[in-house]
């Protein structure tokens, strides 16, 4: 089953008049289940498309496909409701809501997804032990060092059971271990069944994809399969599991 | 919404001492609104104060028996006596006034209580002591201890003396309101009348619903059938405290927008400041599913709530400090003005923060766009001028992020823009009170001939060696054709020596038939001077040219002046009054004892500054609002310069700069600006005082040209103060932030 389709997406900024495309005509799909790897120099567009399959960014042209249904076209607060219910977001700094708790930042997706108060405390508690972050939960996140700030950030953006979890550059500022712990926790939700799209530039982290997709310039330049998949893609049960 | 409220209250947690620092300011601002819209209340019209206080009575009924009190009370009335009273003349030096004397019980009661202001209350071992309304007191120069001699109609003479005096609401103030009364016990009321014939009894009415005040005389006439011989209600007693001065108001509404806009301001600042700093927060939340009318929404809903519990804590402080300072709630009218205005201040203040926080873009990542280098080449100048380094750095900061400097200058300009004009209107004050001549009060004393011929009564003030000149003066209503009302004319002086007007515009009258005006009247008669207005004077039509336009402080300006040989004789002859102009440097109340002593009826010219005397105390309590809104603007702005700079700050350091240059170029950023904000705000306030209050004379009737600039040296203490306290203000912040290690890398 398919989760995202794009079509020709195109993005240009207009840096003082002058048009600067970042992203020039890109064709991509994932699949359910699938853990993709973005990978190229910088400034060669990765961050730019990951924002406009999330909605953060608007495209210039193209289309965009979410299970099925066309989204490019949705307005700014369209795109935000969507994303409460159906996209998790990771990026390279700043992921948390500073006055926040661990645990309130962690409840909040749930909370704004619609879960009851009881649910999203339940959820937080089962993703922060995964995390083996529970005694932390009431901790400030500028309490925390730079990776458990980013597992707690992963576990924020999985709160809401979210069909595609986007990653810019989730380890980029962490050192081997706090690396190792991430990637670790990107297997195993993976390993449940989670799909997911992250834009890397450690060899590592790609090496944990199924599929490697390499961008330079704006376009894809190759797109390669590392390995057979493990297991079928949406495998219901595991689904249901991670859901809680 | 449980996801909003989260939000809501992990912020409010996370920043306590803001949240309670507004919520304060806010409070001050509206309690301080309370408060100076009593204080002007009680100047304006003291009525309501008095009222509330002694528990007035809404209607009184004057009978000549004593009434059916059972028949009175079934109305739904408290009532208050019946008290006995009977007429009287009050002698002692040379004069004669009439006076009522009413009974009173010799503990003071419950209902219609006279509020003693000075002595004691009336005592059965003390007979021949009465208590003195205050206002008659005054005008009769009387004080506890002071004689009071009365002549019952029977011709029998009653050496009494002053005991107390008091303050009432439920008759209107001597002498807009006669006979002058006094409260003696019963036994002293018997004495000096004798005859119960001559007595006549009054009863006071206190009604749950003031509204049914014509319903219940209606009735109360019904009930006492015939008894009754005359009714006074609350209504006649307030409109002669009345003082119609619409200066009074104008000042108010002026005073009441700076307060709003301070309590803006303050809202605004905080609102503002917070969004600023908290953008990237506000990012995250976008990226999780928050939309955009849902942040604005719920920014909304933070700030103007704090607004709201700002406003409520002030309406609650300033109707406890009324009571306690004043002895009177504010009225409800005003209290829901003020309360409308500050809400709707507040949320507009709230809502610009708001809806620029639910337009953050939702990357937050996004590395905020390198400040532009706008003032290089100045600081490249300055660098070959050899200014120190932090200066140079100082500089470029203050100006290469445009919003947060504007908010700083702004922050302080408008405070001290507010600050300089209430200079203003104190420099203004300032000057009625010093040079009474120049808002058309030359004359210092009035003198009355009263029992006297005019001529008498002029010889004997003449000769006073204080009394530089005397004018004869007549005042007369003059009709106007096309007007339902008439207008005040007052003739003083003659065309050959005319009373010294001043005169703002044209010229002085110099012969026959000119006149001056007042702008009240320019504006009532919709004319301007050189143009000629027909009137009828007691009978006799005239036509007259107003060749100038005086500053006039009576009658809301609706006054016209001319000679007393523009009247015919029948109505210039005898003068009513004289008007004294006194010597350089003489006491008007020294002169006015003298002309006393040789009993001369003489009153004091009332001083427009004395009635606005409670403006000082306004304006001294919004200088210090205002200053602290400026302070708390400042410290939000340089708060969040340095949320701005921390990461510069490890490049300055690490580029070697020591902490102290460190400190001097934040201190530099911030206080440029605030030098900036104080000095636009001074200009801004000294150009527009003269204006406004010029502005507030025109519309009071009283005429442009009373404004005064602040005096130089208020205005420069000021300025200095502000500056000082701006520079004391940014060095905190900068001195810890100089100190502290900070963290190289971004987290
Ligand atoms: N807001 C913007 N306005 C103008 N140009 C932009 C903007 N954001 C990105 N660009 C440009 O678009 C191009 C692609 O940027 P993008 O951030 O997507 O690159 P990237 O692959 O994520 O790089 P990196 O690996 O360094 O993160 C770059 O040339 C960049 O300069
Ligand atoms: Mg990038």
């Amino acid at each position: 089953m398919t989760v995202l389709t794009t079509h020709n997406l195109v993005r240009i900024y207009q840096n003082g008049g002058v048009p600067v495309p970042a992203v020039r005509g890109v064709d991509f799909t994932v699949e359910a289940g699938e853990f993709v790897a973005i990978m190229g120099p910088s400034g060669s567009g990765k961050s730019t498309l990951v924002h406009m399959l999330g909605g953060l960014d608007v495209r210039t042209s193209g289309e965009i496909w979410l299970d099925g249904k066309r989204v490019d076209t949705l307005s700014e607060s369209a795109w935000a409701v969507l994303r409460r219910r159906k996209i998790g977001f990771v990026f390279q700094f700043y992921n948390l809501v500073t006055n926040m708790s661990v645990a309130d930042n962690v409840e909040l997706p749930a909370l704004l997804a619609g879960m009851s108060p009881r649910e999203s405390r339940e959820r937080r508690e089962y993703l922060l032990a995964e995390l083996g972050l529970t005694e932390r939960a009431y901790a400030a996140p500028a309490e925390l060092s730079g990776g458990e700030q980013q597992r707690v950030a992963l576990a924020r953006a999985l709160a809401n059971g979210p069909r595609l979890l986007l990653a810019d550059e989730p380890t980029g500022n962490l050192d081997s271990r706090n690396t190792r712990d991430v990637l670790r926790l990107l297997g195993e939700v993976h390993g449940q069944g989670q799909t997911i799209v992250v834009v890397t530039h450690d060899a590592k982290v790609a090496s944990k994809a199924d599929r490697v997709v390499t961008l330079s310039d704006g376009m894809i330049v190759d797109d390669a399969s590392m390995r057979r998949r493990r297991r079928p893609p949406g495998s219901a049960g595991d689904v249901v599991e991670l859901r809680g | 919404m449980i996801a909003e409220w989260r939000w809501i209250r992990a912020d409010l947690r996370a920043r306590r001492t803001q949240v309670a620092l507004t919520v304060l300011a806010v409070a001050g601002i509206v309690a301080a609104l309370v408060t100076a819209a009593t204080l002007l209340e009680e100047g304006t019209n003291p009525w309501r104060g008095l009222f509330t206080r002694g528990h007035g009575a809404h209607v009184w009924i004057h009978t000549k028996d004593t009434p059916d009190t059972a028949a009175l009370r079934s109305l739904g009335a408290d009532l208050a006596g019946p008290y006995g009273s009977a007429p009287a003349t009050l002698t002692g030096n040379g004069r004669k006034v009439p006076v009522a004397l009413q009974e009173a019980p010799a503990t003071p009661p419950e209902i219609a209580t006279p509020l003693l202001t000075e002595g004691r209350w009336l005592d059965r071992s003390d007979p021949d002591g009465v208590v003195v309304e205050r206002s008659f007191a005054q005008a009769l120069g009387l004080r506890p201890g002071s004689p009071f001699t009365v002549t019952g109609l029977s011709g029998a003479t009653h050496a009494l003396f002053v005991k107390g005096v008091a303050e009432s609401g439920d008759q209107g103030f001597y002498p807009e309101w006669t006979p002058g009364l006094a409260w003696t016990l019963r036994e002293t009321l018997t004495r000096v009348e004798p005859a119960p014939g001559r007595r006549e009894h009054v009863t006071g009415l206190r009604l749950a619903d003031p509204g049914d005040t014509t319903l219940v005389v209606q009735r109360a006439v019904t009930v006492l059938a015939g008894q009754v011989q005359r009714v006074s209600t609350w209504r006649e007693a307030r409109a002669s405290m009345e003082l119609d001065n619409r200066l009074l108001g104008l000042l108010l509404a002026l005073f009441g927008g700076a307060g709003l806009v301070g309590a803006a301001l303050a809202l605004a600042n905080a609102t503002g400041g917070r969004v600023l700093g908290q953008l990237r927060d506000l990012a995250t939340l976008k990226s999780l599913g928050f939309t955009g009318p849902q942040i604005s929404r719920m920014l909304l809903a933070e700030h103007g709530l704090l607004g709201l519990l700002g406003i409520a804590g002030g309406l609650t402080a300033g109707h406890l400090i009324t009571i306690a300072a004043l002895r009177v709630p504010p009225s409800p009218a005003q209290l829901g003005a003020i309360a409308l205005g500050t809400i709707l201040t507040v949320l507009v203040a709230v809502w610009l923060p708001a809806w620029r926080g639910g337009r953050t873009t939702p990357i937050p990542a996004t590395p905020a766009l390198p400040p532009h280098g706008r003032l290089s080449r100045l600081a490249r100048l300055a660098l070959l001028v050899r200014l120190p380094p932090a200066l140079v750095l100082g500089t470029r900061d203050a100006f290469t992020r445009r919003v947060p400097a504007a908010l700083t200058s702004v922050g302080l300009a408008i405070p001290m823009m507010m600050i300089t004009i209430g200079l203003g209107c104190w420099a203004t004050l300032d000057d009625f009170t010093k040079n009474p001549e120049r808002v058309g009060q030359a004359a210092a004393l009035v003198v009355r001939p009263g029992e006297m011929t005019a001529g008498e009564a002029e010889r004997r003030a003449a000769a006073d060696p204080d009394v530089a000149a005397v004018y004869p003066g007549v005042e007369l209503d003059a009709l106007v054709p096309w007007q339902t009302r008439t207008v005040r004319t007052r003739a003083l002086g003659t065309s050959a020596t005319p009373y010294p007007f001043h005169v703002v515009e044209g010229r002085m009258f110099r012969e026959r038939y000119e006149a001056v005006a007042g702008q009240g009247l320019l504006d009532l008669l919709s004319v301007r001077v050189g143009d000629r207005v027909r009137l009828t004077v007691g009978g006799t039509p005239l036509i007259v040219h107003i060749v100038g336009r005086v500053l006039e402080p009576e009658q809301d300006g609706e006054v016209l002046s001319l000679g007393l040989d523009t009247l015919a004789a029948k109505d210039a002859v005898p003068p009513h009054f004289y008007s004294l102009v006194l010597r350089d440097g003489a006491d008007p109340g020294e002169v006015r004892a003298r002309l006393l002593a040789r009993d001369l009826e003489v009153a004091l010219a009332v001083n427009p500054a004395d009635r606005l005397a409670v403006i000082r105390v306004i304006i001294v309590a919004l200088v210090v609002v205002l200053a602290l809104i400026g302070l708390a603007n400042l410290l939000t702005a340089s708060a969040l310069g340095l949320r701005d700079h921390v990461r510069d700050l490890a490049v300055l350091q690490a580029m070697g700069l020591t902490p102290r240059q460190v400190m001097a170029t934040l201190v530099t950023g911030t206080g440029l600006l605030a030098v900036l904000g104080v000095l636009a705000g001074a200009a801004a306030g000294a150009l527009l005082s003269t204006a406004l209050i010029d502005l507030e004379g025109h519309g009071s009737g009283m005429g442009a040209g009373i404004g005064r600039a602040p005096a130089p040296a208020a205005l420069a203490a000021a300025v200095l103060i502000a500056v000082g306290a701006a520079l004391l203000v940014a060095l905190i912040p900068a001195r810890r932030a100089a100190r502290a290690r900070v963290p190289v890398t971004a987290g």
